[in-house]
Order: C-alpha cells, then sequence, then structure tokens
C-alpha cells in the first residue's frame, strides 16, 4: 500500500515533466499519455458517480491531470476528442457545488483548449456567457467576465470575427429584451461597453443592445445603458489616447547621442534599436488611417423614437414603472435633451416637464438649466421655449436673489438663446441686460455673454446705446437682421469676395510667377503627390474662364485696370488652346453707369467660386483673410487679440459637444469669497491646480525637481550651510597682502588650466 | 489622383453631356450628381459638417414643392400653379404618423408662410425634419416664384453613418458652362466645410442618372 502510494506521487510530481517531454516528442510519449489520460478518465467517473462525496486528495489529483491533459491535447486531436465535451459537461451541471479551485482550472482548460483551437470561440463562449450569468458566485463571474472579454479581443486581435461578433450581440440583445425587469442585463451592458472601449464593437448593432438597455426596466440597468450613450464615446477615445501614449515619447537623437557618449553594451545596442522600432512604429501609425468611428449618438437608428421612449417611459409619467431617484433622472434627462439637440428632434412636451424643476431651491438646478439649453435647437417653435425663459428670469434673476443663482439664470438663459434667438422679446432682454452693471463680477460677465450675444442675432431688441458700434452699423446697412423661425441660412464660402480682392491685388506677381509654378508643380507631383506641390499653384482657372469672353477684346484696353489687365494678356497667351470660351455680354460695354459697374463687378466676384478650383493655397488664404477681415484693425491690439481669442472660442464650441451644468454656473466661482484653507491651499501649490498661487520659482523648482536634474553650483553655494562659510568669511578680512596675492594669482592659474581638475 | 484642374472638370464633362445625350439618350432627363469620398476624417473628432449653398441655376427642375400657407400664399400658389394646403388640411392630417409620411414623400421641398411655419412642429410633429424637408418660411413680401427657384436651387452637404455621400447638382439639358459652374461651385464649397480642405476629400466623381461615373480627383 506504502509503495502503491510512493508511485503515485511519483508520477504526480512528474506531470509536468511528461507534459513537457510529450510537447517535444508526441509519438514516442503516447503510452504514458494514454495511462494518464485513462486515469483521468477514471477520476472523471468517479466524480461524476457522487460529486459532493469526492475527497480532498482526489480533486487535486483530478484538477492536476485536467490541467495536463488540456495543456498536451493538441498533440493527441484523436484521443482526448471527448475531453472538451467532458469539461463542459462537468462546469455545466457541477457548477454551483464544484471545488472552487477546480472550477477555476475547468474554465481556464477551457480558454487553453480555446487558445489551441481544439474547440471554437463560439463554443467557448456559449459556455461561458450563460454561467456568467446564473452563477451566484462573484469570484467566478470576475473570472468569466475577464475570459470572456479577452477571448472576444483575441479572436478580434487580426482581423474582425463578425461572425463571432454578430453572435454575441445577439444573444446580448436578446438577454436585455428576454426579460427586461432583471438585473442581468447589465451584463450585456457590460461587455458591450468593454467592446465599445476598446473599438471592437463600432457599429450600430452595438448601439442598439445599448438602446434596449437604456429602454428596459431596471433602474441599475437603464443608468448603465444612459451613461454609455453620455460617456462612452469619451471613454474610447481616451482608452485610444492612452493606447499611442504607453509607447511614450522617445526623442530618437537624445539615445543616439548617448549612444555615442556611454560604454556600448550589447543591451544598450538593442535598447537603442527597440527604441527605433517604436519610433517607426508610431509613425507608421500615425499615417494609418483614422478608424471610422462615429458616436453611439450618431448610430442610432431611430433617435426621435428612441428619446421619445425614454422621456415616456422614465421621466414623464408622475409614477414610471422603473423608479429611478434624482441623480439617475438627471442623466436620463441628459440623454434625452442631448438627442432632441443634437438631432434636432420635435418633443414637444419635453419643455413643459422642465418648468417645475426651474426654481433656485431646486437640487442640482444648473444641470437641469443645462438640458433644457441643450434640448434647444432652432426647430424648437420660440412659443414653447417662452415661459421657460420667462420663469428663469423671474425665479433666479432678480436684485434679491444671491450672486450665483442670478448668474446661472442668465447663463442659462443665455445658452438657451444661442440655440433659438427667437425666445427672446425685447422688454425681456432689456431687462436683463441692465445686470451688466451689477456688482459682482459672475452675474456681469453673464450679462454682458448675453447682451453680446444678441448684438449678433438681434441687436434690434437692444437697447440704442447698448447695441455697440459694429452692431448699429450693420443695422443701418440693413444687414443686421435677425433669421426667421426654420430659416436655413444658406451657406456661402466665407470671405471669398477678400479673396478675390486680394487675388486681383496680388494679380501682377501671380501672373508672372504662374508658369513657373506649373513647372515646378509637374516635377514635384511625381516624387510627392502630396499639398506640398500643390500650393504653388494659383489656379489655372484663368486660361478657361468661362465669365470672361472674347468680345471684350477689341474695347478692353479702354477700361480695365491694370489687373485686369494683367489677366487677360495672360489669356491672349492661352487663347490657341481656348475654344470653349462663351460670349458674355455683361461685360464688353465700355459706358458703363456707376451702377451697373458695381453689380457687374460683384457678379464677376461670385464668378470665382463657379470658374475655377480653390487650391490648398487658397483656402489658407481664404482663412486667414477671414480672421483678420472681422477684426478691424483700428481697435487697439489688446482688444483684438481678446476678440480674436473669442472667437476661436465660439469655433470651438459646437453643437454637437455637450453642455455641462459647469457651463451654467460659468463664472460664479468669481463671485464667492474663498476660505482660509482654499487660499492656504492655493499658496502652498496643489497637485491638482493648475494656477495655484506659488511664486514661479517654486513652481520651476519643482519642475526640475521632477524631471531629475541636479542643482546648479551657484544655487549649491546658495544653499551651503552658514556655519561652514563663516570660517573662510572670518579669516577673509584679516589676510595679509602677500595672501591676498597669492590667492588672486591662484586663481588666474587656475582659470588658464581650465579649473581645478584641468579641462584636458 | 493627385490634384483637380478645370480642364480636366470640363472633359469630364463633355464625355458626360455627350453620353447622355448623343450616345444614349434617356426617355427622362437625366440628373447630374456629384459624389464624394471623404478621407482622413474622423467624424466623432472632427464634428460633422453639414451645409448648405445655393448654386447659380436649378439643378433639377423637376423638383416637386408644396406652399404650406395661410389663405393669401395659397392663392399666390395657385396663380403660380403649385400645390398648396391650409393649416385646416394639415390639422386633418391628425397628427397620423403614416399620412405625414406620405405627405413627406409626395413633396421634395416645403415652403411654409411666415404666420403658419411656427405651427408646424405642432402640427405636424417630427414627421417632415425626420425627413430632412422642414419648410422654409416665405413672408407676404417676398416674391413666391422667386423663393421657389432659391428652393429649388439649394443643395445640402450633410454627412451621415457613411464617409461619403452625393448631392445633385445638375442635369444633362443644362449646357456644359452651367454644369461645370455648378459643380465648381458645389466643390469649392464643400472643401471650404472641411476642417482639412483638400486633405479630408477621397474622391470627387460625377455620374448622370444612367451614364458611367466619371472621375475628377
Amino acid at each position: 500500500m506504502k509503495r502503491k502510494r510512493g508511485a503515485l506521487e511519483k508520477v504526480d510530481v512528474d506531470l509536468p515533466n511528461l507534459q513537457h517531454k510529450i510537447k517535444t516528442d508526441p509519438t514516442s510519449y503516447q503510452d504514458e499519455f494514454i495511462n494518464q489520460y485513462s486515469q483521468y478518465q477514471s477520476l472523471h467517473e468517479l466524480f461524476l458517480q457522487s460529486p459532493t462525496t469526492t475527497d480532498d486528495s482526489g480533486i487535486i489529483r483530478l484538477r492536476d491531470l485536467i490541467d495536463f491533459v488540456s495543456h498536451v491535447a493538441d498533440c493527441y486531436p484523436r484521443i482526448t476528442g471527448a475531453f472538451p465535451s467532458d469539461l463542459i459537461g462537468l462546469l455545466e451541471k457541477h457548477h454551483a457545488t464544484l471545488e472552487a479551485e477546480l472550477r477555476d482550472k475547468i474554465v481556464g482548460s477551457l480558454v487553453l483548449l480555446r487558445k489551441k483551437e481544439l474547440i471554437d470561440s463560439t463554443k467557448l463562449l456559449n459556455v461561458l456567457w450563460p454561467l456568467l450569468i446564473s452563477t451566484p458566485s462573484k469570484s467566478l463571474r470576475a473570472l468569466l467576465f475577464q475570459k470572456i472579454l479577452s477571448d472576444l479581443r483575441n479572436s478580434n486581435a487580426k482581423t474582425t470575427n463578425h461572425k463571432l461578433n454578430r453572435m454575441m450581440q445577439t444573444t446580448c440583445y436578446n438577454l436585455i429584451v428576454s426579460n427586461p425587469t432583471s438585473s442581468k442585463g447589465l451584463w450585456s451592458v457590460k461587455v458591450t461597453r468593454e467592446m465599445w472601449k476598446r473599438q471592437i464593437w463600432t457599429d450600430a448593432k452595438a448601439v442598439s443592445i445599448m438602446e434596449a438597455a437604456a429602454l428596459s426596466k431596471d433602474a441599475k440597468v437603464v443608468t448603465s445603458g444612459v451613461r454609455f450613450f453620455l460617456g462612452g464615446d469619451q471613454e474610447r477615445e481616451e482608452a485610444a489616447e492612452e493606447d499611442s501614449d504607453d509607447e511614450g515619447d522617445v526623442d530618437m537623437s537624445k539615445l543616439r547621442h548617448q549612444a555615442g557618449i556611454n560604454k556600448k553594451t550589447g543591451k544598450r545596442d538593442k535598447e537603442l534599436k527597440a527604441a527605433a522600432a517604436r519610433v517607426k512604429r508610431k509613425e507608421r501609425k500615425k499615417n494609418a488611417p483614422h478608424p471610422l468611428n462615429f458616436s453611439a449618438l450618431h448610430l442610432l437608428h431611430d433617435p426621435q423614437g428612441f428619446a421619445e421612449k425614454l422621456f415616456q417611459q422614465h421621466l414623464q409619467p408622475s409614477q414610471p414603472q422603473v423608479r429611478l431617484n434624482l441623480e439617475q433622472k438627471l442623466i436620463v434627462l441628459q440623454l434625452v435633451s442631448r438627442l432632441v439637440g443634437l438631432h434636432k428632434l420635435t418633443l414637444i412636451p419635453l419643455y413643459s416637464y422642465f418648468i417645475k424643476y426651474l426654481t433656485p431651491r431646486q437640487p442640482s438646478v444648473t444641470s437641469f438649466l443645462a438640458s433644457l439649453a441643450q434640448a434647444t435647437h432652432s426647430l424648437v417653435p420660440p412659443d414653447v421655449l417662452e415661459p421657460l425663459v420667462q420663469k428663469i428670469a423671474n425665479e433666479f434673476v432678480s436684485e434679491a436673489a444671491a450672486a450665483e443663482v442670478a448668474s446661472a439664470g442668465l447663463n442659462g438663459i443665455r445658452e438657451i438663446c444661442v440655440r433659438q434667438p427667437l425666445t427672446m422679446n425685447e422688454t425681456l432682454l432689456q431687462d436683463l441686460v441692465q445686470y451688466r452693471k451689477s456688482k459682482d463680477k459672475g452675474v456681469q460677465m453673464a450679462a454682458r455673454g448675453l447682451m453680446s450675444l444678441y448684438r449678433e442675432v438681434g441687436a434690434e431688441m437692444l437697447k440704442r446705446r447698448d447695441r455697440g458700434r459694429d452692431a448699429a452699423l450693420k443695422l443701418r446697412a440693413g444687414t443686421g437682421q435677425g433669421t426667421r423661425f426654420g430659416e436655413v441660412q444658406s451657406g456661402e464660402i466665407e470671405g471669398l469676395e477678400l479673396l478675390e480682392k486680394w487675388k486681383e491685388e496680388q494679380g501682377l506677381d501671380e501672373e508672372e510667377d504662374e508658369a513657373k509654378g506649373w513647372e515646378n508643380w509637374d516635377a514635384q507631383s511625381d516624387s510627392d503627390d502630396s499639398e506640398g506641390g500643390w500650393i504653388n499653384v494659383e489656379s489655372d482657372g484663368e486660361d478657361i474662364d468661362v465669365s470672361d469672353s472674347e468680345d471684350e477684346k477689341p474695347k478692353k484696353a479702354a477700361k480695365e485696370t491694370p489687373a485686369e489687365k494683367a489677366k487677360d494678356s495672360d489669356k491672349e497667351n492661352a487663347e490657341a488652346g481656348n475654344k470653349d470660351e462663351t460670349p458674355d455680354a455683361s461685360r464688353n460695354t465700355a459706358s458703363l453707369e456707376p451702377q451697373e459697374a458695381v453689380r457687374r463687378e460683384e457678379a464677376r466676384m461670385s464668378n470665382l467660386a463657379t470658374t475655377r478650383i480653390l487650391t490648398p493655397a487658397d483656402l489658407a488664404k481664404l482663412h486667414e483673410l477671414r480672421t483678420s477681415a472681422a477684426i478691424t484693425s483700428s481697435m487697439p491690439s489688446a482688444k483684438r487679440r481678446r476678440l480674436q481669442q473669442q472667437q476661436q472660442q465660439n469655433s470651438a464650441r459646437h453643437a454637437d459637444d455637450a453642455l455641462t451644468s459647469a457651463d451654467i454656473e460659468g463664472l460664479a466661482s468669481l463671485s464667492n469669497k474663498q476660505t482660509k484653507e482654499e487660499k492656504i491651499r492655493m499658496a502652498k501649490g496643489d497637485p491638482d491646480e493648475k494656477n495655484d498661487h506659488r511664486s514661479t520659482t517654486a513652481r520651476r523648482k519643482e519642475k526640475k525637481e521632477a524631471e531629475g536634474k541636479s542643482t546648479t553650483n551657484k544655487e549649491k553655494a546658495r544653499k551651503k550651510n552658514f556655519m561652514m562659510t563663516l570660517g573662510k568669511a572670518k579669516k577673509k578680512g584679516k589676510r595679509s597682502l602677500m595672501e591676498h596675492r597669492k590667492i588672486l594669482k591662484a586663481h588666474v592659474d587656475r582659470g588658464k588650466k581650465g579649473g581645478r581638475r584641468g579641462n584636458r | 489622383m493627385s490634384k483637380i484642374t478645370v480642364a480636366g472638370v470640363r472633359t469630364n464633362v463633355q464625355q458626360l453631356l455627350h453620353y447622355s445625350n448623343e450616345e444614349k439618350k434617356r426617355n427622362f432627363l437625366e440628373t447630374v450628381e456629384l459624389q464624394i469620398g471623404l478621407k482622413n476624417y474622423d467624424p466623432q473628432r472632427d464634428k460633422r459638417f453639414s451645409g448648405t449653398v445655393k448654386l447659380p441655376r436649378v439643378p433639377r427642375p423637376g423638383m416637386s414643392v408644396c406652399i404650406l400657407g395661410d389663405q393669401h400664399d395659397i392663392d399666390r400658389a395657385k396663380h403660380l400653379g403649385i400645390d398648396a394646403m391650409s393649416s385646416e388640411d394639415l390639422k386633418k392630417l391628425n397628427k397620423n404618423k403614416k399620412l405625414i409620411k406620405k405627405l413627406a414623400r409626395k413633396y421634395d421641398a416645403f415652403v411654409a408662410s411666415e404666420t403658419l411655419i411656427k405651427q408646424i412642429p405642432r402640427l405636424l410633429g417630427p414627421g417632415l425634419s425626420k425627413a430632412g424637408k422642414f419648410p422654409t418660411p416665405v413672408s407676404h413680401a417676398e416674391d413666391l416664384n422667386n423663393k421657389i427657384t432659391e428652393v429649388k436651387s439649394t443643395i445640402k452637404f450633410q454627412l451621415k453613418k457613411v464617409l461619403c455621400m452625393g448631392v445633385a447638382v445638375g442635369n444633362v439639358d443644362m449646357t456644359e458652362d452651367e454644369l461645370i459652374g455648378n459643380i465648381m461651385l458645389s466643390i469649392n464649397y464643400l472643401v471650404s466645410l472641411l476642417k482639412k480642405g483638400w486633405q479630408n476629400v477621397g474622391s470627387l466623381t460625377i455620374k448622370g442618372t444612367m451614364s458611367p461615373p466619371k472621375r475628377l480627383y
């Protein structure tokens, strides 16, 4: 008995060894394997007969054998044909009663078998997924979730495994839809969110899973689904950025320099090569085409229906099926309003829903204000919004109200009016604008923001003295009219007339070097077809200009400006190849009335867009002209700069962006005084705060320390302990002339030698 | 292809017109479409663009327009021979989604009187804006005929769920120069809309309804 056990133990110890041997030479160790495999089979039988009563040693033995077999199963696929299904059967039937370590081992072995491609992903996921949902054990769930995710990632690593993805997505979707009241749907949401974050699932199907989740009847599932829409894309972007960041910035020139100086070892050499490869990979990644990632909000199949359902299910009824607390309600509201604003949906009942929440006492009222502003767009009827704006004005903005409240109200109103300027009426606007004289900074700024908004979109509603110069001028010219409801401003290429004028001014030079530019471009186009070459080319539109006509030739000498002359001379050169010019009557009359001349000029201006292609250089110039034209040079430079910044900010903010309560609170932080603790914290320096109140020197020093740089000699001298300097300082005054001379001479000599150690 | 020239556009337009007017003349008016493929465009980071631009010539003269108006505008519409509906007619639809969808599908564009347009979202719900056919306002002072030509000659660039799009820029009845003018304006406008200009343009193709596509860029 004793001997037998000894032998058993011996074999037991040998399992890893045997595994290694089998891997190197499967055929010659087949007998040994069959031996072990039959042991496994008998143990398996035993276990199946009495799953609960098997003793500890038996379980450990079974575990080791399972581990062993799964590691070498790929060497004997014929013998181990039933092995995977054995494991699956064990897991499916006995997962609740299995000993934890054995259970984990079986899961691990299954994943291993999948890696060895003895079972396919579909089968594996079909086993793991139901387990994940049904098992009560937390540790098993964590393990299974992790394994499922890694399997999905691995099978999508090289190419997208559409079949598997579709299967998994359908499973996830069905889980939520089949039983909307259970919280099990959370697992679907978790998997989908993770896959979305990793950019593995980027299609509409994944979004529809989340859509189903947001409309389910369990509070947790609903909130997680809604959270996905509000933050999933940001998360994805961050993950992508992290991915690219983790390579780290490698300064190749620095590394190369160091390699030249430091000791040359094999390790350093390898490191340098690795760094070079990394840089190369990064470069390639930079040039790779962008993955097509539409945000989840844009991939929704039917945004109108989704928004309506969300609103009707979770917000509108006083007793909704799903009990949501205020915070959860707020994020649902955020999503609904985001959808409405983004897709310009019509959801009229949403606006009246807001009215009862718009009081200063309402908790997190700024979020409500932000949501309301977000839900506003140009196609919302102004009469729906008017009572809301009126209510905000009445409740928030008054002399008696606290500064933060008033500024939040004003900011909220402004954000609404940015999106739908027609909401405002004249009396209310003039009333609100007067708060720009308020003593509080936050209120002041908010009121000014409102005023400057209406200077642009409806100056006629402001009092005459509030209009400002530009708006008043525009009004006088009759161009400053606000838009009507439903009107879509037909776009034009902004600043095109400026470009045309500029071209005319530059005209002569252009014509001269145009031919040269052509040649250059031709030469370049072989080697490099990027825009760099193209920039030189002004336009080839000249030689086949449609509107300029043949019959102006006889009269042109009399009337044309130098620039036009130049253009025409060029045209004559090109006349030979110029066969498709058509006569244009408007150009050939020499005795034009001045009025008509203006009109003709205008028509010609707009011809630029219809007769030539704007080159990249043109576009760059256009942009430059556009920004500089808006800000007249007569302004003082500081003001000009500020305006430019403001413009950039405005253009950076986009309708697609979400509006947060922070935007509504705005500069309210300016109006509250800091407490003593805050002041101390700022003075001491706060790692999270960028603009703390420390001195520049202190900040610079910290930066240097963080970079791991050493101190200068000067700094060392300054920091030297006073007691240590005392002796020398005392003696210095009592030196004799001879001593002094010696010291000075030594100093000069040392300088010649190049320092104490000598710079050799 | 690395660049686009006016001459290149011209030859392509000539070929296209030749094909549709002489080689294979069809029994209907073929529309010319500009198809655009974008590249290096991240819809999430670069934000989606959309814009409308008025072309010098009406690209699709056969476009059907409906007036939703008050009595004055209905009379004017009748005078011009254009379909018109009053607010009573709209109320009769009773917010029935199917009927509204049918209405939206029947016409290519809508024009509404200023007095009525504010009620449109209430009367018709989301149906029209869902179809991208929210009416354009017209006041009594404006000339209805001009307004309708303006609506007809306005085209819209809008990116949906894919990185390519197509817009009708003309028809084969137009002269070469008219067609070129329309095409150029659309291309220039599109490029000025894009954040990185020409770097975002992957391809430009013109195509008649029944003709083979011609690649411009």
